[in-house]
């Protein structure tokens, strides 16, 4: 305290510049405290979030999918478990390297695609190469210090057994879209998880997908692991029993690859049950490659193969429509089996000429040779007799234009044509000759095959219908039960006694001696109806519609060769193959 | 000095628990221990020592302060980008730190000096070229951020020997253009890539760069200033014409010398510089240590996550935790009460010098004592600031605080030169 009073002015000077510098200095540390009050107390919430969130990660692990089975508990669709190399973003890196991406390429020997999407997230994984070999998974940990942020994970991966014929049945699996997420919100499905495309996988999806489960783990800004908090274990996904036969199954997708055009379907139905035993689209996919790879292929092929003819394909009937005039004349007309007609082989409506398949004609005709030969003329002169509101009446009274509600996604329904839609679509009224040709199945009507076949299988029941099921029950992992299904008799077809008598009798000469010899097996009444379904400008579908044995029904089916041609000639042998099978005939 | 020994508590339980889960905490604690210990030796002698004689020895001290930082140059190993360590295999050591308080105490004794001389030009000029030898010298390491440390140690000195305020105004336009012109070309340029809206700014830049001749704005900017002088001189307000002039000079030189000091500064230097603003514009690159610093004080909240529990230090999201950041990791981990509490002790220790400032037996001392309270105060204002995202990132330590043996063995020496001034406030 010398310079103090000796130099009082200076001093003075000092002194105030001093407060300055004091109130300057205390703004500072004000400001400093303000700021630290501002992030901590009142953005304090918002912080701990993100960091809470960033050193926090939630891996998933897929459950497996559940497994189906056929009638005879034969494995159609499992899991094998398979490795996947995943990338996941660590500190400043969000994109794999390049070097990484070339040593991996390396490696595995197949080409892995840089990725570069700057908006990723953390706790994202990006996959880079999956169905790893054992061998493969080996290198790739021995050079795991080079493949930074590099990790490989074991995957359940889908296994077909029986991948193209079953491929309609079962399905595949694919990952699922992010504008497909958006629908199914709260359902619980993940982007990057795979669910069920087509078949039973789609149908009983919410089963077979089983509940992911998980680590939620703690990791340091380089993203490596650092603790585990709590592991949920992935809850496996139901197994689905199907009543398919694999046996018919596996014939009937043969004999239809092997017939003219390898294009059709097969529709086997059980008549005591309704279950369908066999279901067969041709061609068919490979499952296993479906969802991964050959997708893109696959919708470019002109045969169609992930189109499931036997449920959404419309075909017209054709001749075997000629069943629904059948019952519809002897219900209405009372027709029986003594009125005779002549065929000249061509039928004169208003100025035009209708044909009958075969041109010399059949000659002298009652209703049951008439049906067994499958005359078109006979079946004009009977639809023009009934009339369209008796045609229309009997084509719904036989399921025609309905779906079956097969528990198989995206089922068709058919079309039934009438004197209004026709008004009202094309704007032109209905003509005889529209009634004359609607008599034999042809124009604007169209039906299914599986239509076809639940129409057959109604029919041997004598009108009684089992609702048609494809998945008998499903059993969780832990064994139990979860869904049965239950017989039941959902409709009844009403037609006279004699009707049905006539009816079974025409559908078995038809086989015996009429356009379906070539399925004539002895042994075995066989009763069934060929159709040759018209189809301008492109080449004629074959079909061929059956039940056996006549006299006590066991299963119904329905064949249809796609542009086959003659039904007597193409789809027959099918349905001949079939029933060999069925009921263990050696050639 | 009971807020300097909590303010060390503090540092070794925040270094202690940065450092833990690398492996290493014991050895950053028993080096900044054994610093300490060197540290308070140096204290010890220096608060003995009579501080007056330093102002006789000005000449010999700042030759000396040279000749340390030229030997850095030619002896000293690269650390970081910077040459500016002496290596003695276990320790090493930074001389600049050292140099910073014989510049104090050398630019100290000129003012005082000198002092009657004031409003002399040529004193200024001198003055500045005490500043500019030192300054030179540490930019040839480069050593930026503490090049920084000089300018407000020299403007409070210079505004506390009652220096014009005209004067220190034109230091600070000097600076600001020097540094500002550089930064904010950068700024402008990272805003651009990241954010094409501001059709305003874009078609401003772009204006600028077509017509890219500084020397016609900085021609336009100097005219105006004549015009302005030229019509206060019309309304018969007086000022000499030497004001304008220097201010015209120190616009041109202060754009001068952005050039060399565009150059010499690093591209990631001058991000890290100007991101702070907006430190979302490259949240992986130069604002990662921003954003995760703001994270691990906000998230600290008001108790804290408790010791060794800091999720953002322990996991290493927090980068330089035990350095530069250590404030982040105290925030963190002791929450708002503990931080406030540093922050408040910090403060208590600086006015406490102060007082000792305005107590100095004599004005040679209390100018040093400023001169060293300033400096403390600029460190701790620009790195807590920094840690809070308000202030560049300029890689300065938090004085008592960071971990660094030679920035606590320099600070607990200009301490004991206080402590020196303080003991003989009452002796003739």
């Amino acid at each position: 305290m010398v310079w103090q009073r000796e130099n009082k002015f200076v001093y003075e000077v000092f002194t105030k510049k001093h407060k300055i510098i004091l109130v300057f200095f205390l703004l500072l540390f004000i400001c400093l405290s303000i700021r630290l009050f501002y992030l901590q107390i009142l953005n304090g919430n918002d912080y701990r979030i993100v960091s809470e969130q960033q050193r926090m990660h939630n891996t998933y692990e897929r459950a497996p999918r559940g497994i189906i089975y056929s009638a005879n508990n034969e494995i159609l669709a499992e899991n094998k478990s398979t490795y996947v190399v995943l990338f996941h973003p660590y500190n400043k890196c969000q994109s794999p390297s390049i070097q990484v991406i070339k040593e991996l390429s390396k490696i595995l020997d197949r080409e892995i695609k840089p990725y570069t999407d700057k908006s990723l997230k953390y706790g994202k994984y990006i996959k880079l190469a999956d169905n790893l070999t054992i061998e493969e998974l080996f290198k790739i940990q021995e050079k795991k210090l080079m493949l930074e942020g590099i990790s490989v994970t074991k995957v359940p991966r889908r296994i077909y057994h029986f991948a193209k014929e079953t491929s309609h049945i079962t399905g595949y699996i694919s990952e699922i879209r992010a504008e497909e997420l958006e629908d199914l919100l709260g359902q619980g499905y993940k982007l990057g998880d795979y669910i069920g495309r087509g078949g039973i996988e789609q149908f009983y999806d919410s089963y077979l997908k089983g509940i992911n489960g998980g680590w939620q783990i703690e990791v340091n800004a380089r993203g490596y692991q650092m603790k585990t908090f709590k592991y949920i274990a992935p809850k496996t996904g139901d197994s689905v029993y199907s009543t398919i036969d694999l046996n018919l199954q596996k014939i009937a997708y043969n004999a239809l690859k092997d017939s003219s055009t390898g294009k059709g379907a097969v529709v086997v139905i059980d008549v005591k049950t309704g279950a369908v035993k066999a279901l067969v689209s041709c061609p068919g996919f490979n499952a296993n490659r479906a969802g991964y790879k050959d997708f893109s292929r696959y919708l470019k092929n002109k045969k169609l193969p992930l189109f499931n003819r036997a449920l959404q394909a419309l075909y017209p009937p054709g001749s075997i429509f000629k069943i629904v005039i059948f019952a519809a004349a002897i219900d209405v007309l009372g027709t029986d089996s003594l009125e005779t007609t002549q065929c000249t082989g061509s039928f004169k409506v208003g100025n035009r000429h209708y044909a009958c398949w075969l041109k010399s004609g059949h000659g002298r005709l009652n209703i049951i040779s008439a049906m067994a030969l499958s005359c078109n003329v006979y079946f004009y002169q009977l639809g023009l007799k009934l009339g369209m509101k008796n045609l229309e009446k009997y084509t719904k009274k036989f399921y025609f234009g309905q779906k079956t509600n097969l528990d198989l996604p995206n089922e068709k329904s058919g079309f039934i044509p009438s004197p209004e839609w026709k008004k009202l679509k094309l704007k032109m009224s209905w003509l005889k000759g529209d009634t004359a040709i609607f008599a034999i199945g042809q124009g604007a009507l169209s039906v299914t095959p599986l239509q076809m076949a639940y129409t057959m299988s109604v029919i041997a029941n004598n009108g009684f219908c089992h609702k048609p099921y494809i998945v008998s029950k499903i059993v969780n992992f832990d064994g139990i039960e979860v869904y049965k299904h239950e017989l039941k008799v959902v409709n009844k077809l009403e037609l006279e006694d004699k009707t049905w008598l006539l009816l079974h009798k025409a559908l078995l000469e038809t086989i015996e001696n009429g356009t379906g010899r070539k399925c004539k097996i002895d042994g075995i009444k066989i009763a069934g109806k060929t159709g040759t379904a018209q189809n301008p400008p492109l080449k004629d579908h074959a079909w061929f519609v059956s039940y056996a044995p006549a006299d006590n029904p066991e299963i119904a089916l329905a064949v249809i060769v796609e542009n086959g041609g003659s039904g007597g000639l193409n789809a027959v042998p099918i349905g001949r193959k079939i029933y060999e099978t069925y009921f263990n005939i050696r050639k | 000095m009971f807020a300097v020994i909590g303010l060390v508590a503090i540092s070794f339980s925040a270094i202690y628990s940065a450092g833990i889960n690398y492996e290493n905490s014991f050895k950053y604690v028993s080096m900044q221990a054994l610093a300490l210990g060197i540290g308070f030796v140096g204290l010890l002698l220096l608060a003995r020592f009579n501080y007056q004689y330093y102002k006789y020895l000005d000449k010999f001290i700042y030759i000396l302060s040279l000749l340390l930082l030229i030997s850095v140059l030619i002896f000293g190993t690269v650390k970081r980008g910077t040459k500016g360590w002496f290596d003695f295999g276990f320790i090493s050591f930074q001389p600049v730190e050292i140099a910073k308080i014989m510049f104090i105490l050398v630019f100290a004794s000129f003012l005082d000096t000198k002092s009657k001389e004031v409003e002399k030009v040529s004193f200024l000029f001198f003055s500045f070229v005490i500043l500019a030898i030192h300054l030179i010298l540490i930019m040839m390491q480069p050593d930026f951020s503490s090049t920084l440390s000089y300018f407000p140690v020299t403007l409070i000195l210079l505004f506390m020997i009652c220096v014009s305020p005209f004067y220190l105004f034109c230091i600070v336009i000097f600076g600001a253009l020097a540094i500002g012109i550089p930064l904010l070309s950068t700024f402008i340029n990272m805003h651009l890539k990241i954010s094409p809206s501001g059709a305003f700014l874009t078609s401003l830049v772009f204006f600028l760069k077509m017509n890219l001749n500084w020397l016609y704005i900085i021609i336009a900017i100097i005219f105006l200033i004549m015009c302005f002088w030229w019509f206060l001189w019309k309304l018969k307000i007086r000022i000499s014409i030497i004001y304008p002039l220097v201010l015209c000079n120190v616009i041109f030189w202060g754009c001068i010398t952005s050039i060399p000091l565009e150059k010499s500064l690093k591209d990631y230097q001058k991000k890290r510089l100007v991101v702070f603003v907006n430190p979302k514009i490259d949240p992986k690159g130069s604002g990662y240590n921003i954003i995760q610093s703001k994270i691990a004080i906000g998230s600290g909240k008001f108790m804290g996550k408790g010791f060794k529990k800091g999720t953002q230090t322990q996991l290493g999201f927090l980068p330089e935790r035990h350095t530069d950041f250590i404030f982040s990791v105290i925030g963190e981990e002791g929450g708002w009460v503990i931080a406030q509490l540093t922050l408040f002790l910090y403060f208590l220790f600086i006015w406490r010098c102060l007082i000792i400032a305005k107590a100095a037996r004599d004005r040679y001392g209390s100018l040093v004592a400023i001169g060293i309270t300033t400096m403390f105060v600029f460190y701790a204002v620009i790195n807590i600031g920094m840690v809070m995202g308000m202030m560049p990132v300029t890689g300065m330590p938090l004085l008592l605080l960071s971990y660094g043996g030679s920035s606590i063995f320099s600070s607990l020496c200009a301490i004991g030169i206080l402590l020196s001034i303080h003991i003989r406030r009452h002796i003739y």
